[in-house]
């Protein structure tokens, strides 16, 4: 897999095999796996908020997160569905990026919520079930767009 | 209880003009650099203030960043919800 940034001053995703398809796909699934919404909500605890919180803002924020889910499950359905054999690219476009970035962070989210790993600098991943150990290399890859979104000026 | 009582009862409430406070907590996920714009862009703070707030948040597990009415107060809390960071709203004391 390969990022690199555009001319338009987007990102460029190139996948060049079906395991980075995977790797992609997961982005969505690992997103969808958290409410995030009702998480956050939740820690508006005051007696004169929290009600109306719940019943106006959280649906909102909620909306607002299964769309960039969405968004970004399209992209990359259509990126796969247009690709050349393996190879095939996803770009994200300027505009669009604070929606990736918000989907990269519910999926990290949603991998820290059921793993609990905590500081990243400090995670040993000696004898742990490789399903956390493949969960830890997804959120350090989603991790690393992050941060070459950021490094790029694009959020 | 007749009726007189009810009416001498007194009635707790919230002053309109009691300030809020917004808070931002610290979570393990969210990247120093991306809270330290979303403070910009939200409260158009200097890069300076938004990143000390934000090392105020990483060190001791929050901050309070902004101050004041109740309806503005809703509304960053909204926004800073929005971009994803733990934020809540509290009575300032």
């Amino acid at each position: 897999m390969n990022l690199m940034p555009t001319l338009e001053g987007g990102l460029r995703l190139e996948a060049e095999s079906e395991v980075d398809w995977q790797i992609l796909y997961a982005i969505p699934h690992d997103a969808a796996g958290t409410d995030l919404a009702s998480r956050l909500g939740d820690l508006v605890t005051d007696d004169s908020l929290a009600e109306d919180w719940n019943d106006f803002v959280v649906p909102d924020l909620k909306s607002q997160f299964d769309n960039q889910i969405e968004h970004v499950s399209d992209a990359i359905r259509e990126a796969h569905a247009s690709a050349e054999g393996e190879r095939g690219t996803i770009s994200i476009k300027p505009a669009e990026s604070s929606i990736w970035y918000g989907v990269l962070n519910q999926a990290r989210l949603s991998l820290e919520e059921m793993h609990h790993f905590g500081n990243r600098d400090q995670v040993d991943l000696t004898g742990q079930d490789p399903n956390r150990r493949t969960a830890f290399f997804r959120s350090q890859f989603y991790c690393a767009l992050q941060s070459e979104m950021l490094r790029h000026g694009l959020i | 209880m007749s009726e007189t009582e009810l009416l001498t009862k007194p009635i707790e409430q919230t002053s309109v003009d009691t300030p809020w406070n917004v808070v931002v907590y610290d979570d393990p996920v969210n990247l120093m650099e991306y809270v330290t714009r979303v403070l910009m862009s939200i409260f158009g703070y200097h890069q300076t203030r938004a990143t000390k707030l934000m090392m105020e948040v990483h060190e001791q597990g929050r901050s309070i960043v902004w101050n004041g009415d109740r309806e503005k107060a809703e509304f960053y809390t909204q926004q800073l919800q929005s971009h994803q960071l733990k934020a809540s709203m509290e009575k300032a004391e």
